[in-house]
């Protein structure tokens, strides 16, 4: 399975973005993160101890609807609790993240947005990590869609979506945290167990524990884990940023 | 012109269903009630526990109404019976972008439910919505001892599930037509925040009532229009020309009207024999002792009420 | 929440004697600290651990239905769940086909649906034979619904149910995602029949009675289609579902669902023909020529919240513990205290006190009443996985046999 299309800090004035193209559905994201912004216009709503998680998306060929207000609030739910909002500079100040779908199929009315997801989730963690905003853990999402003869697809197209049994996004936090599910038609208990057992393979590979500790990931039948793509594509791009200093040294 | 922020059916819109008519329910409802016989009304406050002080209310079913419900033949209502509920938010602090005020600053707001009419209403408030927020402010700011609260705001809002009829739905609009209905809806949203205000504990000077009185030209059983007669609480599907009507929002004990809405012509009115008053002395005559009949209600209400709030421990019923 | 409670309270309460705080002002002060010390308390004292509710954590509010009161509708239905309130009406109009700009470009060749359809057809076909294997009949083309926007869910919190809500703002974004969430449910668990919404007519010259008559044969039996080729739907049914949440106090989605379904119950449609000489269709107000929907199921939605001992666990402890390590924290918390509590339709002040939330809409299905879950949700933390969302289907489908009582009563 080909991995994502990630690109960080495609654009320059927004204090961090990404650009993620998932290969199997075809949609196409470019997120914005500015943090920490004073946000005058919602004095009201600024909570005191805490950064302010705000979340848009911006369908690619329609203004927003009753639809992308539903994933903002799907994704910001998920954000706002990995985001330290505590940190130095954050409280009463807002985290304000800009998702635009600028390639793939559009959501239709009603549709529950599922396909989009991981990839909306994706390019939120990349924006937010370009943005270097200080975060508890990261995270790594996908969607598996459970065909009615017990198939398990990987990241469905909205037609496969449509005609299958069950959809299902998960997210697995870097620790191996369950952090949300979106199931949707229907299944039972054991489909989802094995969905959740494919998604976190997925994610995170089948990982096997260091003696230090640290996580290695292995291989499998899905390609390289989302998360070791995620994290490569971080280092690289730290990498090049980073390039003079290395060079010198 | 979709509206964003709502699910939209069909672009092209839809159209409500035609009925081809059929023999039966095509009577026009009558009126069981004496002339001053009032609908009787059910009072309850304190059914939304979230608001500082709330009140549900409601009319009893005409007797065609419930004549339908129990055995039902059509499909189209003879007639409807007003249901609404009502919430008062506050005393609490204006908005940072307010001006300052020494008084509270009352925020009326009337809203029907989509389904609440014949015809569906939008989801925006329209013209007549908006009118009925003025009245209702009008009906109660002279009550409301404001000058207790610098400073603060009290929102009251009315959801209007079902609404009164403006006409008998077989009748096409004529020359005497005006939404009539609404007159009945602001008589029962005026008790019923008088009830939700009580029931916030705000300071008043007195309990205010709504009440109608129509005057009416029904045809009689031969065909030819009597004198008009005067009606207390009307239900205007029950009725073929209601020349004109009048509500009041009336306070009993100290004797006063704050809000006084007369509409239709009542210049040239004859009553019945013995009666001499002008029309709209007539009316508005009426208008007040169909105040002063919910004025009984508004009580009862009211008493339970104060009973619930000091028969709990400290604030209780509000968390 | 409402300062202004706390202004009325004094006169309602006779002079507190010593400076020790009421239960209700402790519980408006420090409202963490109030609901964790009626969950987790003293192990000296007796107390059973128990919301500051009086509820059991698993344990639902008072659930209460009543259909068909309002008027001016094809269907109404009013839920209470605690205090939590909802009133849903159902209104019924007319689309005719021919204001549907694409429909005669698309309907002679199959429709614009079966088009999308089709690219996934060996899947498809199995699939909904699947989904319905408890149905009598299948409707081979649903997406009309879906395409037409033939179901018009809108939920408005802006009736003064809570403080908070400007009337005569537009939607907040809580009501938009709700409304969002009831009709992606209604398309997803295909609960109303595309059938039941079509108006069919059939050319030849037959009197209304007759059609009628043929195509109620016809809704029997799907294939018998050889004499009507030229069969033709000429208008559909358009439902506006409005939910009007009177009373908010925690959970709306749950109170919401559960109106929409039992409107949707309680929902009659009046016959409908096409008229040929005026052209349009009509309907007939007849009590007795009407018919109800026949909805597919009964999917009912249970929503949590997860309340945490260590409200600041999220952002002070940097270092987080593993899943792996997690589990393990948990195993040795269920013998000792317990640091987090799964509370079942929290109400607005528990909401107000969790971030994670999940909610489970089950349906039971066939004869053996085996439960099928038609959509899970959980988002917003990590003390949810597989262990405890097989708890919470347990739990939604013991109340779904709870609300399936309630609905068939009313």
């Amino acid at each position: 399975m080909v991995g994502p299309n990630v690109t960080l800090t495609p654009l320059s004035r927004a204090d961090g973005s990404a650009s993620y193209q998932c290969p199997s559905t075809g949609s196409n994201i470019l997120g914005s993160v500015n943090a920490p912004v004073e946000l005058p216009g919602r004095r009201d709503a600024l909570k005191p101890e805490e950064a302010t998680v705000e979340v848009f998306v911006k369908p690619g060929t329609a203004p927003a609807g009753v639809g992308e207000r539903y994933v903002e609030g799907i994704i910001k739910t998920m954000i706002s609790r990995l985001i330290l909002g505590r940190e130095k500079g954050y409280p009463r100040r807002g985290v304000v993240i800009t998702l635009a779908i600028v390639g793939g199929q559009p959501a239709r009315r009603g549709d529950s947005y599922l396909t989009l997801l991981p990839a909306l989730l994706n390019t939120s963690l990349l924006a937010l990590l370009s943005a270097s905003v200080p975060m508890s853990m990261t995270f790594s999402a996908t969607s598996l869609a459970v065909t009615s003869t017990g198939d398990i697809l990987r990241e469905p197209t909205a037609e496969v979506a449509n005609s299958a049994a069950s959809v299902h996004v998960l997210a697995f936090s870097s620790k191996g945290h369950l952090l949300l599910n979106e199931s949707q038609g229907a299944f039972d208990l054991d489909t989802w167990d094995n969905v959740r057992e494919r998604a976190l393979a997925i994610c995170r590979g089948t990982a096997s524990f260091g003696s230090d500790g640290d996580v290695t990931m292995t291989v499998d039948v899905d390609g390289q884990p989302l998360e070791g793509a995620i994290r490569e594509a971080v280092e690289d791009q730290v990498h090049r940023d980073y390039a003079w200093s290395i060079d010198a040294v | 012109m979709a509206d964003r922020r709502r699910i939209n059916g069909p672009p092209s819109g839809t159209k409500p269903p035609v009925f081809v008519s059929s023999t039966k329910a095509k009577e026009r409802p009558q009126r069981q009630r004496q002339p001053n016989d009032l609908r009787k009304l059910f009072l309850k406050t304190g059914l939304i526990p979230s608001a500082s002080g709330s009140a549900y209310l409601e009319f009893e079913p005409s007797a065609s109404l419930s004549a339908a419900r129990s055995s039902p033949q059509s499909l189209i209502p003879p007639s409807s019976a007003l249901k609404l509920a009502c919430t008062v938010h506050g005393p609490k602090p204006l908005p940072r972008s307010a001006t300052f005020s020494p008084n509270l600053v009352l925020t009326t707001h009337v809203k029907y439910a989509p389904f609440a009419a014949r015809t569906r209403k939008g989801h925006i408030r329209d013209s007549s919505e908006r009118d009925l927020g003025v009245h209702l402010e009008t009906a109660l700011r002279g009550v409301i001892v404001a000058e207790r609260w610098p400073k603060s705001g009290l929102d009251i809002t009315i959801t209007i599930l079902e609404a009164e009829d403006d006409r008998w739905w077989g009748d096409t609009p004529d020359s005497h037509d005006a939404p009539w209905g609404m007159m009945n809806v602001l008589a029962g949203c005026i008790t019923a925040a008088s009830a939700a205000i009580a029931d916030a504990r705000i300071d008043c000077i007195d309990l205010v009532t709504g009440g109608v009185a129509a005057l009416v030209s029904d045809q009689s059983a031969e065909g030819e229009a009597s004198s008009p007669r005067l009606m207390l609480d009307t239900d205007p599907a029950e009725h073929k020309a209601i020349l004109s009507a009048c509500v009041v929002a009336y306070m009993p004990s100290r004797d006063e009207i704050t809000e006084l809405w007369l509409k239709g012509d009542s210049s040239n009115v004859s009553l019945e024999k013995g009666d001499s008053r002008s029309g709209h002395d007539a009316l508005i005559d009426g208008a007040v002792d169909a105040a002063r009949g919910a004025h009984t209600v508004l009580a009862e209400a009211v008493r339970e009420s104060a009973a619930r709030h000091s028969g709990l421990p400290v604030d209780a019923a509000t968390t | 929440m409402a300062p202004a409670a706390a202004a009325a309270s004094p006169a309602a309460q006779p002079t507190p004697p010593s400076l020790s705080l009421p239960p209700s002002q402790f519980a408006r002060l420090q409202p963490h600290a109030y609901l964790l010390a009626h969950l987790s308390p003293p192990a000296a004292s007796n107390h059973p651990s128990i919301r500051a509710n009086g509820r059991a954590p698993s344990q639902f509010r008072v659930t209460s239905a009543n259909t068909g009161s309002l008027t001016h509708t094809n269907g109404s239905a009013v839920v209470r769940v605690g205090e939590t309130a909802a009133v849903c009406g159902v209104r019924a109009e007319l689309l005719h086909t021919e204001d549907i700009a694409s429909w005669s470009v698309t309907q002679p060749s199959a429709g614009s649906a079966n088009k999308r359809r089709k690219l996934v057809d060996p899947t498809l076909k199995a699939s909904e034979t699947v989904g319905d294997s408890s149905e009598d009949t299948y409707d081979e083309d649903e997406s009309h619904i879906e395409d037409l926007n033939l179901l018009v869910p809108n939920l408005s919190l802006s009736t003064g149910c809570a403080p908070g809500f400007i009337p005569g703002a537009p939607p907040s974004a809580l009501a938009q995602s709700l409304s969002q969430q009831i009709l992606s449910l209604l398309h997803s668990t295909r609960l109303v029949r595309a059938d039941d919404l079509r108006i069919w007519y059939q050319p030849p010259n037959l009197g209304p009675e007759d059609l009628e008559r043929h195509n109620e044969s016809e809704q029997m039996d799907v294939d018998a289609d050889e004499g009507e080729k030229n069969r033709e739907i000429k208008a559909f049914w358009v439902l506006y579902i409005d939910v009007m949440i009177i009373s908010l106090a925690g959970n709306p989605f749950d109170a919401a669902w559960a109106s929409v379904l039992a409107a949707l119950r309680d929902t009659k449609l009046p016959r409908a023909w096409w008229d040929i000489d005026n052209e349009t269709v009509v309907c007939s107000d007849a009590v007795s020529d009407a018919r109800k929907l026949t909805l597919r199921g009964m999917p009912v939605a249970s929503s949590f919240c997860v309340f945490e001992a260590d409200a600041a666990a999220g952002w002070r402890a940097v270092i987080l513990p593993d899943a792996e390590e997690e589990r393990k924290i948990a195993e040795d918390n269920r013998k000792g205290a317990q640091r987090r509590w799964i509370l079942a339709d929290p109400d607005g002040y528990e909401e107000g006190l969790s971030q994670e939330r999940a909610c489970i809409v089950v349906d039971k299905k066939g004869g053996n009443g085996k439960t099928v879950i038609v959509k899970m949700e959980k988002n917003g933390g990590w003390a949810i996985d597989s262990r405890e969302l097989r708890q919470l289907v347990d739990i939604s489908s013991q109340r779904w046999d709870h609300v399936r009582q309630i609905l068939e009563q009313c």
